[in-house]
């Protein structure tokens, strides 16, 4: 999936924006709290005031003054808002009175109501709040102890401006707590954005890196912060190591071509200076030989960098099992002839020795190429040993010689390719500086180690640790 | 002419030399590293230093500093096998004159050694003359009025060292170490037998320019002084 697929979140943006909305969440329900604590409030008031008047409207039943002794309302004399709504009933049910500017729906629907206490109703948009009771009204008190008129009382009224008046009560909290919302959501925008300000510099700064650049110094702030400083000098870590391998890497692919080019320029001038001007036959027999040298050199450090390369790219195999006995004895018979010329004593102790999971093909290069160094770094009249065996699972390859020894400075470096503790010498015997970079590498792939002691003026001591397998005459 | 080259692979800078010597008549002495290049670059014999870049010892760009900080004015020729700009900036500034990167075509080589000594010495093209005599390194004759005058290589050479100073004294001694290398014998009467050989060569042709020896401190150029 390419990048730009990918939708990004902005960390900030989602803290401010859920920061916010729980603000604003806690707003709402506040505001909800405070008008509905108010609308209860309100809301009892009403009722007793709603009952007040209807109380009011009982005392403004009266004697009607006709043949049925009947009783009505007379509510003149009460100031009763307009937009309320009330009819008295008498026990039977008939209407004794009802608000005289009501319309006969709006009493229709106060008059539904049956249960005595408190109720609502609507009619068409508008919500009304309603009480029924019975009240008993004691007429002409003074005359005969008076009648008693059991009526049924029914007062309601709009209840729209309840909630307009509680709104407005609420009003200044409402108007505090949005004020309040706007001015924590600047701060919180600003206090959020300046803490993130350092993830926001490990990103601008991780950006900036590349295999041209690798700077990676992440800012104190950063490495104050305590979840990001692991973030941070993990990375630095990380990528310290791997500048150092690209480095390498491009270290090496340079001293690569440097010593390819160099055996070009050998053979180019080698050729150039031989066609400059008209030879005898002896002198371009003498350049042809010299060519033929300098090719073979050019084959020999081609080979070696292709069995580097080789070695390092293909798997290891396990599979391949040699006598690493019989490759010593083999290698030591062979390197015989240039121990004598260089009047060096080769002994070999390989007595004990299981095989080993190593191709033989690179055991040999491996035992000569160790086995040619000790020879090439010693003086005549020296020794060279070599001691092969296995002990505990272990199978041990030790090749020391008596020589100069190898300078400390230059011992952390001589199994990287093609370093040279001493170019001129190296560069005398043929060797590219790949030999212990190659021995190196068969030990690794066989899963062993290889390491080496030197010691100036006593000698240099080189010990390969294989893991045994069973031995060959099991297998 | 001489030239110092330091080069570890001795292939190549026997190669070099021999280029030099057979195609220029220059006087070539090798080093194989870096320490060894750095002290013999201290005589001052030398009119060209070729310096391989990567030697063991002391690297190419490190005897670059110490001849420059000498205030050594030596012309400095560098082999490279790198060739990033970075690398080729640094050792210009060093006080490197020219650098060729390898693997170099011999024939350029030789013609930028030829072109860094000439410049050294304040001549900017390859024909020198004095006098009615012009000298070319190029083709490596030398002519008194057109007509071509026979010199033996080392009679060449004489003459070619002391064409880049005309009338200025040089001494037996500094035409031995500029003329000859390392492996040979130094005798300062070998030097006092060509100049008399060159000198006869010059007065069979009718030049009136000659080499005047000056008892004790060395030879001059010397041409009439309206030619001159």
């Amino acid at each position: 999936m390419s990048a730009a697929a990918i939708r990004t979140h902005s960390l900030s943006r989602q803290l401010i924006g859920g920061v916010l909305l729980a603000e604003l969440l806690c707003a709402a329900l506040f505001s909800v709290v405070a008008i509905g604590h108010e609308m209860h409030g309100r809301r009892r008031a009403f009722d007793v005031m709603l009952r007040g008047r209807a109380d009011s409207l009982l005392g403004a039943v009266q004697d009607a003054e006709d043949p049925e002794d009947n009783v009505t309302v007379d509510p003149t004399e009460l100031a009763l808002p307009a937009q309320d709504v009330y009819e008295v009933l008498n026990p039977a049910g008939r209407v004794l009175g009802h608000s005289p500017g009501s319309s006969a729906n709006l009493l229709a629907a106060l008059s539904s109501s049956r249960a005595p206490g408190t109720f609502n109703f609507r009619v068409g948009r508008e919500r009304y709040r309603g009480v029924r009771f019975e009240g008993v009204r004691v007429i002409d008190r003074e005359e005969n102890g008076g009648y008693r008129r059991p009526v049924t009382v029914l007062y309601a009224a709009p209840t729209w401006y309840l909630w307009r008046e509680a709104v407005e009560a609420v009003q200044f909290y409402l108007i505090a707590s949005a004020l309040l919302l706007a001015v924590t959501g600047i701060a919180l925008v600003w206090f959020l954005r300046r803490r993130l300000s350092p993830l926001q510099e490990l990103a601008e700064i991780a950006g900036r890196v590349s295999t041209r650049s690798w700077e990676f110094v992440p800012p104190a702030v950063v490495l104050r912060t305590a979840e990001l400083a692991p973030i941070a000098l993990s990375m630095e870590e990380l990528l310290k190591g791997l500048q150092l391998a690209f480095e390498r890497q491009r270290r090496l692919t340079g001293d690569a071509a440097h010593e390819l080019k160099t055996s070009i320029a050998v053979l180019k001038s080698s050729l150039q200076l031989l066609s400059m001007s008209p030879r005898t036959a002896e002198q371009y027999e003498a350049g042809l030989e010299g060519l033929l040298l300098d090719t073979e050199r050019m084959e020999e450090l081609t080979g070696r960098m292709l069995t580097l390369a080789r070695l390092e790219e293909a798997p290891a195999e396990q599979s391949e099992l040699c006598d690493l006995q019989m490759v010593v004895r083999e290698v030591v018979e062979r390197l015989r002839p240039l121990a004598e010329l260089k009047q060096i004593a080769l002994d070999v102790n390989a007595a004990e020795a299981r095989a080993v999971a190593m191709p033989a093909g690179d055991a040999d290069m491996l035992c000569s190429n160790l086995i040619v160094n000790a020879l090439q770094h010693s003086a005549a009249n020296g020794r060279v040993s070599v001691v092969v065996q296995t002990l505990d699972g272990i199978t041990q390859l030790r090749v020391s010689d008596q020589g100069d020894g190898i300078p400390e400075s230059a011992l952390p470096h001589v199994f990287e390719r093609f370093y040279r503790a001493d170019r001129s010498r190296s560069r005398a015997s043929g060797g590219a500086g790949l030999g212990l970079s190659i021995c190196k590498a068969i030990v690794e792939r066989a899963g062993g180690t290889i390491q080496i002691h030197s010691e100036r003026g006593t000698g240099t001591e080189v010990t390969v640790i294989l893991p045994a397998r069973q031995s060959m005459a099991q297998n | 002419m001489r030239v110092l080259v330091v080069e570890d692979e001795v292939r190549l800078a026997n190669n070099i030399a021999e280029a030099l010597r057979e195609r220029c008549g220059f006087a070539v002495d090798c080093a194989e590293d870096g320490t060894d290049g750095a002290a013999m670059t201290e005589f001052k014999h030398y009119d060209l230093l070729l310096l391989d870049l990567m030697l063991p010892g002391l690297d190419g760009l490190s005897i670059v500093r110490q001849v420059r900080r000498r205030k050594d004015m030596t012309p400095i020729l560098i082999l490279t096998a790198r060739d990033q700009p970075a690398q080729v900036v640094e050792l210009l500034n060093a006080g490197a004159d020219d650098y060729l990167t390898k693997p170099f075509d011999l024939g350029e080589l030789l013609a930028r050694a030829k072109a860094l000594i000439r410049r050294g010495k304040g001549a900017p093209q390859p024909e020198l003359t004095v006098g009615r005599i012009s000298l070319n390194t190029v083709e490596q004759t030398v002519r008194c009025a057109g007509e071509l005058i026979d010199l033996s290589p080392t009679e060449y050479r004489l003459l070619e060292y002391l064409i880049f100073r005309p009338r200025a004294i040089v001494s037996a001694r500094e035409l031995l170490e500029h003329l000859y290398d390392y492996n040979w014998q130094h005798h300062s009467n070998v030097i006092e037998a060509h100049v008399s050989n060159l000198r006869k060569k010059l007065r069979a042709v009718g030049e009136e320019t000659t080499i005047a020896t000056l008892r004790g401190r060395g030879y001059r150029l010397e041409a009439p002084e309206q030619q001159l």
